[in-house]
């Protein structure tokens, strides 16, 4: 049942090539959706460019009806996937300033992995600028280390959220994606015509 | 329909449809979770690699650097006439409830389920396997074997008579005259004064890998 241990599977060298190869099937899929050109990524927000939100939601669908579909059957034990334990409020604050982030910069932290992959010098410059905040978070972090550590919920998820049980919680959330994917580009058509 | 549309449109209808049968399919209860970590897990019951000896949990409740959860599964009736010491009493419904605690254990935590004998243990194990897979074990020969020898029947005829093998399987076999949970002296025998006993002992520590992962 997986998750497979890769290293007892395919010895420690094994393993890296195993990580190299799920990185760069990554990077292909994020570069090849045009996820290296910060232009695309920005319009995201001013509802001309709707390529993030549906490459984005499209593969959390599909991972997630994968995921819970191989629970299902037996080929995966949930209880060994690594779940972020919620911190409500730091996760907020943390989400605010990443999406403001996003709109200025252009970028998100992995996809200015990608443009660098592409020489763009934004995206080198949005990279020097993350290892910089992320150098002075992990310097200042006993400082706001109430604040960070509040609002714990531990492994809270839809599910438990709701009180729905979690095959309805996927359907919904499918259908909330299909709904936001008609529903944002009927606002970008109104807005931007119908060309693309 | 528009050409161009109908990728997007089968697209949709296929995670539509997944998403639908999954909601009819439903998630593995524990019983069917237990059912599909059997063939790794059976053998260790079959094998007996996770029934400990009376002798290795009574070190266990004297090692300080262990961390030693107790499961206390039995009836609340039983409960009452007699526990381990630091022993948690959790029916058997409720083990699910401990998910979240059992998945944020250290290292050198240390999980042993005691029941009457093993019967109820032995459930209980499985369903504690199939809530968070903890290092778990199960107390061999039950508390009944655990007051055989620990019982010190001969000075405590007050409060602790001698056990009656006529009562059936997963029952209580001493009898009590009175509940005095934890406060009877075989709930910590001093592991230097009563007699050594030989074990092969079969706790491991797991090692646990960092786990992580997320995309930002």
């Amino acid at each position: 049942m997986a998750p497979f241990d890769l290293v007892a599977l395919f010895g420690t060298t094994g393993s890296y090539l195993v990580y190299v190869a799920i990185g760069f099937a990554f990077g292909f899929i994020l570069e090849s959706s045009g996820f290296g050109d910060s232009r695309l990524l920005a319009a995201q927000f001013y509802f001309r460019e709707l390529r993030v939100l549906k490459v984005m939601f499209t593969a959390i669908t599909v991972a997630m009806i994968l995921i819970f579909w191989s629970i299902a059957l037996g080929w995966l034990d949930y209880d060994e996937i690594w779940v972020k334990p919620t911190y409500l409020w730091p996760g907020i604050a943390g989400g605010l300033i990443m999406g403001v982030g996003f709109i200025l910069g252009g970028y998100c932290p992995g996809t200015s992995l990608v443009s660098v992959a592409t020489l763009k010098l934004d995206g080198a410059f949005f990279l020097l600028g993350i290892i910089a905040g992320v150098t002075l978070f992990g310097e200042t972090a006993g400082l706001i280390s109430t604040f960070w550590n509040s609002g714990y919920l531990g492994i809270f998820t839809l599910p438990e959220l709701l009180h729905l049980e979690t095959g309805v919680v996927v359907l919904l959330v499918v259908c909330l994606a299909l709904v936001m994917f008609a529903g944002f580009e009927w606002i970008r058509q109104k807005i931007y015509g119908k060309a693309q | 329909m528009n050409a161009a549309y109908l990728p997007e449109t089968l697209g949709a209808a296929v995670l539509l449809l997944a998403s639908a049968a999954l909601a009819l399919y439903g998630q593995p209860d524990l019983d069917r979770k237990w059912e599909f970590l059997a063939p790794e897990l059976e053998p260790r019951l079959s094998e007996r690699s996770v029934y400990i000896d009376p002798a290795e949990l009574l070190h266990l409740m004297n090692d300080d650097y262990i961390h030693l959860l107790i499961y206390d599964v039995r009836a609340e009736s039983d409960w009452n006439e007699f526990h381990l010491v630091d022993a948690e009493h959790l029916a058997m419904e409720d083990l699910v409830r401990e998910r979240e605690r059992l998945r944020s254990l250290p290292e050198n935590a240390v999980v042993v389920v005691v029941s009457n004998d093993e019967i109820l243990a032995t459930r209980a194990w499985k369903r504690l396997m199939a809530v968070a897979k903890p290092n778990a074990y199960i107390l061999e020969g039950g508390l009944n074997l655990w007051l055989n020898i620990y019982g010190v029947p001969e000075e405590e005829t007050d409060s602790h008579g001698r056990a009656s093998m006529g009562k059936p399987d997963g029952t209580l076999r001493h009898s009590f005259k009175l509940a005095l949970g934890e406060r009877h002296a075989a709930a910590q025998p001093d592991e230097h004064l009563v007699p050594q006993r030989e074990y092969t002992a079969r706790v491991r520590l797991l090692k646990k890998l960092a786990k992580a992962g997320g995309c930002d």
